[in-house]
Formats: structure tokens, C-alpha cells, sequence
């Protein structure tokens, strides 16, 4: 279950995991996405809060597995549990919602904090089906999401607008960061290539190792 | 990958990672934040310290303990018997995957079956050196939470805002699933089998969820409920079977967001007055419902009324159970006592007969043969020997 691209064959896994306030229909877009549902009465699917997809991306195998979150502000401290170790990062907010759009800049915020820029991030301005009763304006959110280096989309997932491109881009950008995290490791020390999960030891700081070395031979 | 490590230590200050006796050295947070070498004096001190202390309770506790343990007899003899049947799986499954035919195929599945096989083989035998530690203070922490959990029994799915309705019965034997899922993830010990048992459990909530909502659970959905869940069922051991698996599968790193979340838990993730939280957790009062007169508490008008009406339920079966059982008594007694009143009856008729018609026994008269042969005289002479002159 490793994040980050398996190297050997070629297949890459990536977590993705999916924020924003409750109610701006983060739930709707995995289900329109996975499985081309909308609000539909007869369903199949037992839930929508964990689903994976599979894609071939120019001659290359994708393992997505998409992570949905509670949006209920009283979980939001419990944010850094789901999104370690993702890939990437869809930040929704409802265009007719200013105060979804407020939550995203803090999730955006909190991301680059903890995660930094290996993690690419979407920001998705959803119900464009409603564009008459928009509140956060087009240019608004474009100039933000610039500004933090993310890529602005609009969905809707009730008409499904939007969805497949924004997956398919973020797919790509993923890719991108891995085979550019891949390379960076081929220049350095050579590498273990086991992608069996495991222990992975990683010296933060070469002196902290001493360090430790010394007390424990010495006890 | 070692970037994002940098990264994420980022707020850990360098002075936090050291000891905290001030030696010098790196202390480690599974031994309270001391060095293995502070950490082994300060163990051996206060296991001196627990040593004495146990002995005097001791005696005072003999004779309870005593009590418990011949109850505890019983109930432990089911558990052994699992893990026996456990350990010889193992020994079976051993013999299996070295068998000729996974050797000549090594393929990629076959050795991630392998090596997953030797895991489980490996964790089974390692498991009571790793599995809650005693050189840890995993105890502690699970006792911790698990006194937590107790101390939250008055939070009801209002509360927490669970979308499931406990009055369908098909919603609520979902629930009790889920709960007996979760909580027999500690009798597990292959982390793979303890994770198997929290997507059973998840997949329980869904289906509670699904029926409940009629549309497939949102995360928004699913971890509310999964918290109510864990406080209800209030599982053993909860913290250290959660440090055992580390592993991040989705439902795992939700359950460890509802323990985060039970942990934390305060006045305003549940939406009440700093007060009333306080007095609920301080046991002063519980939650109750303006519009129920009676004086219910909340968590019995709402959460629990399919749970009471299941109790009474029972409770009536169990009279009627009762009642038949008394009549049976009875129809056993008035058998018993006709059996005895038959055999006095059938005895006292065979005393009559026998004193009726008396048993003699007359000895036989001894006498010749034909003493009493009337017709002998009737009978022609005897011959006798005639002599002829030769």
C-alpha cells in the first residue's frame, strides 16, 4: 500500500485524498467519477467514502485509490491522519458557498505546512450548475489557486462536468512528481528497490545517528 | 521520500527529541520520552517499587482473587483452545506453502504469498514479545483509553450526529455486528487478521448506513459512526492493537481518527455547554430530553428503545420460560410420586397373591416303583428254568 510511484513494472500507486467542508459534494464527485452515479435511486454501491480506480495513462498503469474525508469542521483536527502520505490533494468548495471557499484556503495552507510541494493539489470550485447562484467569483479563485501553485478546476457533478479531466491532469502531475522524485534517488545513493512495504530507516540528521549509537552501546 | 521525512519532523524541536533526564542522549517517546539507558533505571525503579507494593496488596487480595480465578477457570479454557487451533493452522499452512509445486513457480504472487504466509507465521510466534510490551507503557495507555471510553457512556448518536436509525432491526443487527467485529480484533494475532476484522466491521457500518440512508455511506457518514461504534463496543486493548498493525489502509486510519477523535473529544465536538459536559463526564448528571416528561435519560428514549424493547422482550421470554419450566417441575413431581404410589400399589397386590395362595412345597413320597401297581397280580407267572433230562 506504499504511496508513491512502484518503480520496477511501471504501475503507479497513488493516494488521493479528498478535503473540504461538509456538503460541497465531495462525495458525489468520487461516485460520478468511479462509477458514473449521480443521486441515483437504485444503487449498487455500498459506499462512496473509499474507492479505487484503475487507469492507463500513455502506456502507463495508475492504481488510484481515493480517500474521502469528513467534512464535519468538528473532524478537522484529525486531517493529518488521512492525508499522510498522499499524492495528491482535491480541495472542493461550493461555488455558491464563500465560506467552503475560506475552508479550502486553510486546508491549502495546512498542506503546504505538513506535506510541502510533493503534494499536488486540485482546488475545485463544484455545482457549476448552479452558476446563477455563484458567490465566489472565477477570478478570485483562479488568482488563488496560482498563487499557492495549485491547478483550479469546475465541476459538476450532477451533470458530470469537469470530473474526468480534473482526474486525468491530476494523474499526469502525479506522475510527474514521482518520475522526478525517481530520478532524483537514481543520483544519490544506490537505492533499494524492494517496494515490499517494510521498515524504512532514514537519517534525518547523521549526527542525531551517532548520537543515539553511542547511548545504545553504552547501556 | 527522506525530503518528506525532513519536512514532516519540521515543528519537533531539537531539544524535544533529547532526553528527558538531560543526559545527552536521543530519548525515544515509547519510553516516556527517556534514553534506553534512563529508561531501564527508571523501569527497574518503578518495577521495585510496583514489586512491594504488590506484595502488600497481596495477602489482602488472596482470598478475592481466589474467587475470581475459579470463575475465571471456565472462561479462560475457550481462548486457549482458539489459540491451539490457531498454532496448528500455522503448522498446517507452513507445510503447505513449501510445498514442490510453489517452489517450481516463483512467481511474483507466489513469493508475496509466501512472504505473507511467513509474516503471519513469524507475527504468531512473535506476538507476545510484541504485542504490548511489558517494557512499554502500552498498558497504561489502554487502560487509559478504555477508562475514556467508560466515562463517555452518556454520548448518544445525536450527539455525534450518526446517520443510522437503531429502530430497524436489520440496521441495528448491523450495529451489533460491527461492534462484536471490532472488538474481536483483539483476540487476532496476525496483524492481517486484525485489520480483516476492522474491514468486516466497516463493511457492517456501510450496510447500517445504507439501509438506514438508502444511498452508499459518505466519509462524512462513516466516521461519526465508526466512533460510536468503537464507544460502544469500548474494545480491549485498543491502543496497542492499533500500534501492533501500523499499517495505513483506509479503514484502519479511520479507526485511528475515531480513537484521535474519543481522545480529544470535548464540550464542543458535540455541540453542548462547557458545563454540561463537564457535569456528564463528571457523572453529576446525563443527558436528558426536555420533551420527554418522564425523565428519561436521553440515551434510552433514543439510542437504546429498540435495545430496551429487545430486553423486555427477552425478559418476557424468559418468564414464560420460566413458567413452563415450573410445570414441567411439577408434571415431574406428581410422575414421581405416581411411580411410587405404582410400585407400592403393585407391591401390596403381589403381598395379597402371595398370602392368598400361599407357596408350599410338598416334599414327594418315597417308594418302590411299582409298589402301588394294581394290575401286577394280573400278570402271568414269572418263567422259570425248566431242566430237560439230557
Amino acid at each position: 500500500m506504499a504511496a508513491g510511484g512502484g518503480a520496477g513494472n511501471k504501475t503507479y500507486s497513488f493516494k488521493v485524498v479528498l478535503l473540504g467542508e461538509g456538503c460541497v459534494g465531495k462525495t458525489s464527485l468520487v461516485l460520478r467519477y468511479c462509477e458514473n452515479k449521480f443521486n441515483d435511486k437504485h444503487i449498487t454501491t455500498l459506499q462512496a467514502s473509499f474507492l479505487t480506480k484503475k487507469l492507463n495513462i500513455t502506456g502507463k498503469r495508475v492504481n488510484l485509490a481515493i480517500w474521502d474525508t469528513a467534512g464535519q469542521e468538528r473532524f478537522h483536527a484529525l486531517g493529518p491522519i488521512y492525508y499522510r502520505d498522499s499524492n495528491g490533494a482535491i480541495l472542493v468548495y461550493d461555488i455558491t458557498d464563500e465560506d467552503s471557499f475560506q475552508k479550502v484556503k486553510n486546508w491549502v495552507k495546512e498542506l503546504r505546512k505538513m506535506l510541502g510541494n510533493e503534494i499536488c493539489l486540485c482546488i475545485v470550485g463544484n455545482k457549476v450548475d448552479l452558476e446563477k447562484e455563484r458567490h465566489v467569483s472565477v477570478e478570485e479563485a483562479e488568482g488563488y489557486a496560482e498563487s499557492v501553485g495549485a491547478k483550479h478546476y469546475h465541476t459538476s457533478a450532477k451533470l458530470n462536468k469537469g470530473i474526468e479531466e480534473l482526474f486525468l491532469d491530476l494523474c499526469k502531475r502525479m506522475m510527474e512528481t514521482a518520475q522526478a522524485e525517481e530520478r532524483a534517488k537514481g543520483n544519490g545513493a544506490s537505492q533499494s528497490t524492494a517496494s515490499r512495504r517494510g521498515v524504512q530507516i532514514v537519517d534525518d540528521d547523521p549526527q542525531a545517528a551517532t548520537a543515539a549509537g553511542g547511548c545504545c552501546s553504552s547501556a | 521520500m527522506s525530503q518528506r521525512t525532513e519536512r514532516r519532523g519540521i515543528h519537533v524541536d531539537q531539544s524535544m527529541l533529547l532526553c528527558n533526564k538531560g543526559c545527552g542522549y536521543y530519548g525515544n517517546a515509547a519510553w516516556q520520552g527517556l534514553c534506553s539507558k534512563c529508561w531501564r533505571e527508571e523501569y527497574q525503579r518503578t518495577r521495585q517499587k510496583q514489586i512491594q507494593e504488590d506484595r502488600a496488596l497481596a495477602e489482602k487480595l488472596q482470598k478475592e482473587e481466589e474467587a475470581a480465578y475459579a470463575s475465571m477457570q471456565g472462561a479462560s479454557l475457550a481462548p486457549f483452545s482458539k489459540f491451539e487451533e490457531k498454532k496448528t493452522n500455522e503448522k498446517t499452512r507452513k507445510v503447505t506453502f513449501f510445498s514442490p509445486s510453489s517452489r517450481t513457480a516463483p512467481k511474483k504472487e507466489r513469493v508475496e504469498q509466501v512472504m505473507d504466509e511467513v509474516e503471519k507465521y513469524i507475527m504468531t510466534c512473535l506476538y507476545k514479545s510484541v504485542f504490548c510490551p511489558e517494557t512499554t507503557d502500552d498498558e497504561k495507555k489502554d487502560l487509559a483509553t478504555q477508562n475514556r471510553i467508560r466515562a463517555l457512556y452518556w454520548v448518544d448518536i445525536q450527539m455525534l450526529c450518526v446517520p443510522v436509525d437503531e429502530e430497524i432491526p436489520a440496521v441495528s443487527d448491523n450495529v451489533v455486528k460491527a461492534i462484536t467485529d471490532v472488538i474481536e480484533m483483539d483476540s487476532k494475532r496476525v496483524p492481517r487478521d486484525k485489520l480483516a476484522c476492522i474491514t468486516c466491521c466497516s463493511k457492517h457500518i456501510f450496510s447500517a448506513i445504507k439501509i438506514t440512508k438508502s444511498e452508499p455511506a459518505s466519509a462524512d457518514d462513516f466516521l461519526p459512526t465508526l466512533i460510536y461504534i468503537v464507544l460502544k463496543a469500548n474494545p480491549p486493548r485498543l491502543q496497542s492493537n492499533i500500534q501492533y498493525i501500523t499499517q495505513d489502509g483506509y479503514y484502519f486510519t479511520n479507526l485511528c481518527c475515531a480513537v484521535a477523535f474519543i481522545e480529544k473529544l470535548d464540550a464542543q465536538s458535540l455541540n453542548l455547554d462547557l458545563e454540561d459536559f463537564e457535569r456528564y463526564m463528571s457523572g453529576q448528571a446525563s443527558p436528558r430530553r426536555p420533551e420527554v416528561g418522564s425523565g428519561w435519560p436521553q440515551m434510552d428514549t433514543a439510542a437504546a428503545i429498540p435495545a430496551l424493547a429487545q430486553v423486555y422482550q427477552n425478559l418476557d421470554l424468559l418468564s414464560g420460560l420460566g413458567s413452563r419450566q415450573e410445570r414441567v417441575l411439577e408434571g415431574v413431581r406428581s410422575m414421581q410420586s405416581d411411580l411410587i404410589t405404582w410400585q407400592e400399589s403393585v407391591e401390596r397386590e403381589v403381598q395379597e397373591i402371595l398370602k392368598k395362595y400361599p407357596l408350599e412345597s410338598r416334599p414327594p413320597a418315597l417308594s418302590a416303583i411299582d409298589s402301588d401297581n394294581v394290575e401286577n397280580d394280573r400278570l402271568p407267572l414269572p418263567l422259570t428254568p425248566q431242566v430237560f433230562a439230557g
